[in-house]
């Protein structure tokens, strides 16, 4: 501090450079990147653009008006909180209780092991994983049919009839994805201390106690956070639907992020895709607010 | 007692089996994918039980050898984005980074506000802007397109600055009161310190780049512009599809992340357990 006296004048006026001079370029391309377009949409949406000959026209609500009577958006959204609201508990529930079969097993190697085995698939590129999934799924000689012939059971139209494509884009989304949630509950399982647990078994606390009134609670804010993320994920899941089915058939499985793309992309309808994406966001943000306002409630320990 | 004992060791055997036939189901697709790439395409579309070829074929890799050059294009254009968004977004992530963490300066905190509503706009909400930003910019079909929104990292940022407070001021102050820059000072005391949270970024931000597809699909069209996941995906979806070329080259791209992801798995799991901090 003292020696800070002499040096003051310049020294301030270093900082100042090194400030400007490193944080000018990145928030410049922050600001084109993200913060204009965030601004852009929010224009768009309530304009027609008319992207092949880039015509902006300002038109008020009537892209949300418009929205309101087609059919096929508002069949988007019913499937995408259908597939959200199945996978999302079922991704919990799987991983939470596989984390825990892993953290039981003994030898560290093997724990190691078995949680790499289960995290391969999340850094496998997207596009690959459903390729072979899709061969698993073909009616005629996929994997899938093929061992429920073997079993003498009906083979089924995994993607090309409306009930079972929902359910095999699940299948599939939970084989890719589940190797994240479960490091993320390990690692939360392993910050509760052993000895609440000693403590309960002494007590006399059976496993389906000790699991509900020792791990769900001091759990509690890693399971908040797992629930959030993959909310968040899963509304904006794109390359599964896009690449497995295409949305088909007769549009089943056709979510909003989908939905998005081919409208701004296919049929070039800027703004009525914006306004869309905006529906999207909406419906997340609401979605996250609830989640942590029930968390917040509940994780006070 | 000793009975107990042998009942449990016995459950505890069984639940450990549970377990790896679990693990193994897992790795049922890479198996497929590549007992399919060693197949014909006639043994495929017939109508036979067997995890591995009955005649292995190598008819897959020679229709993607026939191919090598464009694929070596789609690879050196995945490497090209990949690399450059890395460096890119790990320097300016660390560097933004600091700055937050350790300067006082006018219209910091809205500055950061700023960033903290980039983090969570969902990408649908930007991809339309910035496709017709790209318009403007006459990149589309370049692979700058898709290089230039990823360089700044809105998270990349935010996980820097949380970071970069925990580390004292003191050692900063005391090199910079011996005169040291604050250039020196960020790349020769911060970057070492915070090495933990780049490399977890480095992960995070290789797998998002070399697996990404949506954005890459909008921006990209020419087949010499294209990454291997897209041509991968367009590889499948057109009409002849050609499966044992197609496990054969998604197998090819499945590589360097497994590679990456072997060599430091460590650092992996400590960037999936960091981004829990908050």
């Amino acid at each position: 501090m003292a020696r800070s006296k002499y040096g003051k004048r310049p020294d301030h006026r270093n900082k100042k450079m090194f400030i400007a001079v490193s944080l000018t370029p990145i928030m410049l391309l922050f600001i084109t990147f993200t913060l204009l377009p965030i601004v852009m949409a929010c224009v768009l949406a309530f304009s027609s653009y008319d992207g092949l000959r880039g015509v902006l026209n300002f038109n008020g609500f009537d892209n949300i008006r418009g929205l309101l009577n087609d059919e096929l958006f508002r069949m988007a959204i019913w499937n995408t909180f259908r597939f959200v609201l199945l996978a999302v508990p079922l991704n919990i529930a799987i991983t939470l209780l596989l984390a825990m079969a892993i953290n039981k097993v003994r030898n560290a190697k093997l724990k190691h092991l078995l949680r790499t085995i289960f995290f391969v698939p999340v850094i496998a590129p997207l596009v690959g994983s459903v390729l072979v999934w899709q061969t698993f799924f073909n009616y005629d000689h996929g994997l899938f049919n093929m061992l429920l012939e073997f079993v003498g059971l009906q083979p089924v139209h995994w993607l090309t009839e409306t009930k079972p494509a929902m359910i095999s884009v699940i299948l599939m989304v939970l084989w890719a994805d589940i190797g994240y949630n479960i490091v993320l509950f390990m690692s939360g399982l392993d910050s509760i201390p052993d000895m609440f647990y000693e403590a309960a078994k002494l007590d006399g606390a059976g496993r389906f106690r000790r699991f509900r009134h020792i791990t769900l609670p001091l759990l509690s804010r890693t399971t908040l956070f797992v629930a959030v993320m993959t909310v968040l994920s899963y509304f904006q899941a794109f390359t599964q639907f896009k690449v497995l089915t295409g949305g088909g058939p007769s549009n089943s499985t056709r979510v909003l992020s989908l939905q998005i793309y081919d409208t701004a992309f296919k049929y070039f309808d800027l703004g009525v895709a914006s306004t869309m994406a905006m529906v999207l966001f909406a419906i997340m943000l609401s979605i996250t607010w609830f989640q942590l306002k029930i968390g917040k409630s509940q994780w006070e320990y | 007692m000793e009975n107990r004992t042998l009942a449990r060791q016995s459950a505890y055997i069984l639940f450990f089996v549970a377990l790896a036939v679990i693990a193994v189901i897992m790795l049922i697709p890479f198996v497929w994918m590549l007992s399919l790439a060693f197949r014909s395409n006639f043994e495929i579309i017939s109508r036979e039980v067997s995890i591995l070829p009955k005649h292995v074929s190598l008819d897959g890799f020679r229709a993607a050898w026939d191919k090598i050059g464009t694929i070596m294009i789609w690879f050196k254009n995945s490497v090209m984005i990949t690399g450059i968004v890395l460096t890119g977004s790990l320097f300016t992530s660390s560097l933004a980074g600091y700055i937050f963490a350790k300067f006082r300066f006018r219209g910091r905190s809205f500055l950061f506000i700023l960033i903290l509503a980039g983090l969570m706009v969902p990408f649908q909400i930007t991809m339309i802007p910035v496709y017709l930003i790209m318009k403007e910019l006459h990149l589309i079909n370049n692979l700058l397109a898709v290089i230039l929104p990823s360089v700044v990292s809105p998270f990349g940022i935010f996980l820097c600055k949380q970071y970069i407070e925990l580390i004292p001021s003191d050692m900063t102050e005391a090199a910079q009161i011996d005169g040291a820059g604050e250039f020196y000072t960020f790349f020769k005391l911060i970057i070492p310190q915070i090495v933990p949270a780049l490399s977890a970024l480095a992960i995070f931000n290789f797998i998002a780049s070399w697996n990404d597809y949506l954005w890459p699909l909008i921006v990209l069209s020419g087949e010499e512009r294209m990454t291997l996941p897209l041509a991968l995906g367009m590889f499948a979806t057109s009409r002849a599809v050609n499966y044992n070329a197609t496990m054969a080259v998604a197998f090819f791209i499945m590589i360097p992340s497994l590679v990456i992801f072997l060599t430091f798995q460590r650092q992996f799991m400590k960037g999936a357990a960091l981004s829990d901090m908050k």
